[in-house]
């Protein structure tokens, strides 16, 4: 029991802090796509800016890392949505008993996309995959920080497991914090 | 196995998932992963998933999605519509019900700041509501006053629902969002006639303000005029370039966020507090949309694979032989259905895929019929057991009202909403007047 | 005997579809009857485009028809696929230059080193400008954001060229929000036939190619599973589409910007456009310098357009 509070800690800190640096990614996003509509009005203006090649593509890069990243911490704060029809009205106990199987799914369903990010990341590297736009980015970085991502997911739904056993084992832990 | 049962046992499969209570990207994501593997595990069936990722990254509407998220924490987290509200307030105040008018008229403008109707729920129920019940107003007139009012967020452009919506149905977001613009005006007139009469035939439902509270100078209430003004430059900062094409959808939605943001900074109200809850808030309901589209796609993918919208339009249209309008309705009603237990994001993307396509090739517009959509889904999340609507107004609602006043309070209004709907699938220009009008088509 | 099943996947979406995909697979359908039959996705439909190729290679898809530049192919041809500027003058021109002076070879040994079986090439329409303001000049082109393919893309970059790749469903709403200006991608029969006519208001005349090199795949463990008829019919089928669209480009381009409504014809100067196609010479030579493969195909193109010069009219008309 230490050892999985000790993971629980661990864990939930480490995306914590990711989580919590990730939210700012709002701001990157939001820059890139005003730079991208000010180089754009600039050059129609006349002025001698041209109308970047790489923004569209930058703020979608952004946003992946964005949500993939920011996805544990998210987690923490429960913000992922259930299906509280029946869940709703069970008690703590219950609650836990059934996230405690059910969240074997979600570990399943995020391990299956692990390791299809691993074989499209391996490709990536291998054949020097670039994006077959213009701009030609190399695709490796975004799909390091995406498997990277999933990886923390992962992390993040063994810890809820974690959680979800001390608190069948009569524990209190707070189910959503921010 | 034939294919239209695979399909089948993935829905049942999902729903059964669903009920457990899961995370519903997780509900749906295991579906999807699972089946993929089971069909074509040996042929590389494990990358559906991923594929996904990388499919919701090329998919750029995308990108408005954490803008008006970020837009509408901006505005309800500092109250900058708080003086919007008195605005309204001293100038509806002497009328039967004017109050209640006046929220409705506080919530068209908060829908032209954003695109959520969660904004406008939050905005109703923390400003508006308590105010109401202070001056005598009947609570449960009230509540549904503010949860049919917030749907306006999504009908009134901008709204994530449409953008949501004109992705899946390949459709141009600057028309969709022109088509809401008429109906959303048209319901918020319905609203307000509604509630006009029914204070007129009895007037203690919502009282007047007394003489002296109406008692302002008429300066003051001139000033207060110029609150409208705010609602208007946000709404006029990102859509006239949009609509002008001097600069893209995502851009714009970029535009109206960082204004959205510069007018709480200027205005006051950009405090540590606020600035943290609406950047942590938007990422978390970011996430929730996001990794619910990607479970969504992979879902998608693997129905698309089975053939299954091409089974599902031969059912409807040569086993059944139904006539186009009689499957249209059927759509509708399955959706307030639907609505009644499933959540809204995973409603559009994994139903909405379904249907569109049935739509067009039943010969109906599909502009028109992303105004109806958006209308049946708010009315689906107002109605009782399971609605968003209804459980964001348990979670803001003062402690006074109770579930049960929730759900007494949406009848009439989802009555009203339904005559929407009605009036325009047989009018289809009060929705296509306007984006033809304007792109002139 | 069960039957083989196939899963293919095309770079087209629905509309174009029916004409350059839909009628060779049906034909393919209905021969191999219970031994074989193909279930055709279009665009992004059951992969994004970018990740057409390794999805075939690993066989998630079996059978895959694009172009190589969209769908990334990990090879050294990849930049000659699609539109590679001024290859081409004529659509009969691709098929010569895979059958008689060598491309067939190259592109094979090329993709055998990948896992993936080419199968064959054909030609597809000529490339050329579909813009919502008119173009007049070369001045014009400044600044338009464009959806294009990357290696046209690359080339046009240098005339202010903004080239923009999203993906192909989402084109014409991509014009209608702004996020795009044009779109290099095709000739006036495609405009036409999937939208983009609707939503574009000019047409160039100058074409930045005469036709775009596309090709028909498979995943080479499956390809070589069939039974040697099921390969021939499929071949067959393959040249049909390409025949198909021989005559529907061919007929269309001409009837559309005589006949057509929908889109206004510009043209720039030919005094200014020898510019650009003396730049596509340059473009050339870079390109050949990047590979020994690249090399050996630029100077197959170098080949063939000067035979054609010298055999005169009709081939070439000065
Ligand atoms: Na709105
Ligand atoms: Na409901």
């Amino acid at each position: 029991m230490t050892a999985l509070r000790a993971y629980i800690r661990i864990v939930d800190r480490m995306n914590r802090w990711i989580g919590r640096l990730v939210m700012y990614g709002i701001f990157v996003m939001m820059a890139i796509l005003l730079w991208s509509s000010f180089s754009k009005v600039g050059s129609d203006l006349g002025f001698d800016i041209n109308p970047s090649l790489w923004t569209l593509e930058m703020a979608q890069f952004a946003m992946v890392a964005y949500y993939i990243l920011g996805g544990p911490y998210s987690i923490q704060m429960g913000s992922n949505v259930r299906m509280d029809l029946l869940y709703g009205e069970w008690s703590d106990r219950r609650k836990a008993w059934t996230d405690a199987i059910t969240v074997l799914f979600l570990i399943f369903y995020l391990g299956v996309l692990l390791y299809g990010g691993y074989d499209s990341l391996s490709y990536s590297f291998q054949y020097g995959e670039r994006s077959p736009t213009a701009w030609r980015p190399v695709l490796w970085p975004i799909k390091t920080i995406m498997c990277a991502g999933l990886f923390l997911m992962l992390l993040q739904a063994l810890s809820e497991l974690a959680k979800d056993i001390l608190r069948i084992r009569g524990e209190h832990i707070p189910r959503e914090v921010i | 196995m034939s294919y239209e049962l695979i399909a089948i046992l993935m829905f049942s499969t999902m729903m059964v998932m669903l009920m457990t209570g899961q995370r519903v990207f997780g509900a749906i994501g295991f579906v999807a992963v699972l089946a993929s593997l089971l069909l074509w595990g040996d042929r590389g069936g494990y990358d559906i998933g991923f594929s996904a990722a990388m499919k919701l990254m090329k998919w750029y509407p995308l990108l408005t999605l954490p803008m008006f998220i970020f837009m509408g924490y901006v505005l309800s987290e500092s109250k900058i519509a708080d003086d919007l509200y008195k605005m309204f307030h001293v100038w509806m105040g002497g009328l039967n019900g004017g109050l209640a008018i006046g929220t409705i008229g506080l919530m068209v403008l908060i829908s032209a700041m954003n695109g959520l109707s969660v904004a406008g729920m939050a905005i109703g129920a923390t400003i508006a509501l308590p105010e109401l019940l202070k001056r005598g107003y009947d609570k449960k007139m009230v509540t549904g006053v503010i949860q049919a009012g917030s749907s306006l967020g999504i009908l009134v452009p901008p709204s994530v629902v449409l953008v949501l919506y004109a992705m899946i149905a390949r459709q141009p977001v600057g028309q969709l969002w022109l088509a809401g613009v008429l109906p959303g005006l048209m319901m918020a007139a319905m609203f307000i006639l509604y509630i006009a009469i029914r204070c007129r035939l009895n007037p203690a439902l919502g009282p007047a303000l007394s003489p002296e509270e109406r008692d302002v100078p008429m300066g003051e209430k001139l000033r207060l005029l110029r609150a409208g003004l705010l609602p208007l430059g946000i709404f006029a900062a990102m859509m006239v370039p949009f609509v002008n094409g001097w600069t893209s959808l995502v851009e714009s939605s970029a535009i109206g966020a960082l204004t959205a943001f510069l007018a709480a900074v200027f205005k006051g109200r950009m405090n540590r507090q606020v600035f943290e809850t609406s950047v942590r808030s938007t990422l978390g309901i970011s996430c929730m949309f996001m990794w619910i589209i990607l479970a969504a796609l992979a879902f998608g993918a693997v129905f698309d694979g089975l053939g299954a919208v091409k089974a599902i339009e031969d059912l409807f249209t040569e086993r059944l032989g139904l006539n186009p309008w009689v499957i249209l309705i059927l759509m509708q009603l399955s959706f307030i259905i639907m609505g009644t237990f499933l959540d809204d994001t995973a409603m559009l993307v994994i139903v909405a895929p379904l249907y569109v396509p049935l739509v067009g090739a039943l010969g109906f517009d599909l502009i028109w019929y992303g105004v109806l959509y958006t209308i049946t889904t708010q009315i689906a999340y107002m109605t009782p057991p399971f609605g968003y609507n209804l459980f964001l107004m348990r979670a803001m609602a003062p402690p006074e009202i109770t579930l049960r006043d929730i759900y007494g309070s949406i009848l009439p209004f989802v009555l009203v909403m339904t005559l929407a709907l009605a009036i325009i699938m047989i009018f289809p220009q009060i929705a296509l007047w306007l984006p033809e009008t304007v792109y002139n088509k | 005997q069960s039957t083989i099943k196939w899963r293919m996947q095309t770079y087209a979406g629905p509309a174009l579809a029916a004409h350059v995909i839909d009628p060779a697979i049906a034909m393919f359908n209905k021969i191999a009857g219970d031994r074989m039959q193909i279930e055709l996705f279009y665009a992004d439909q059951l992969v994004p485009t970018g990740e057409l190729f390794r999805a075939m290679q690993r066989g998630t898809i079996d059978a895959v028809q694009s172009d190589d530049d969209s769908m990334a192919s990990p090879t050294e041809v990849t930049v000659f696929g699609g539109y590679f500027p001024f290859a081409s003058r004529y659509s009969l021109d691709v098929p010569v230059l895979f059958n008689q002076y060598g491309l067939n070879e190259i592109w094979d040994a090329e993709y055998s080193k990948v896992g993936v079986k080419h199968i064959s090439a054909g030609a597809w329409d000529p490339c050329h400008f579909a813009t919502k303001d008119p173009i007049n000049s070369l001045a014009d082109l400044n600044g338009k954001r464009v959806f294009t393919f990357p290696t046209a893309g690359r080339f046009l970059a240098q005339f202010g060229v903004v080239p923009v790749t999203l993906p192909w469903e989402d084109i014409e709403v991509a014009v209608q929000t702004g996020e795009l200006d044009g779109i290099a991608w095709s000739g006036i029969t495609e405009d036409y036939t999937v939208g983009w006519a609707d939503v574009t208001n000019y047409f160039l005349t100058n074409n930045i190619s005469g036709a775009w090199a596309g090709s028909f795949f498979a995943n080479m463990d499956r390809w070589n599973e069939l039974p040697e008829d099921l390969q021939t019919l499929f071949r067959v089928c393959c040249d049909q589409s390409h025949y198909y669209r021989q005559w529907w480009y061919w007929g269309g381009e001409a009837s559309l910007r005589v006949n057509g409504t929908k889109m206004q014809l510009t043209s720039i100067p030919d005094a200014e456009w020898a510019q650009v196609e003396a730049a596509a010479v340059k473009f050339w030579d870079e390109i050949a310098a990047e590979s020994e493969t690249k090399a050996k195909v630029v100077e197959i193109f170098k080949k063939y357009n000067a035979d054609m010069a010298k055999a005169g009219r009709p081939y070439r008309y000065g």
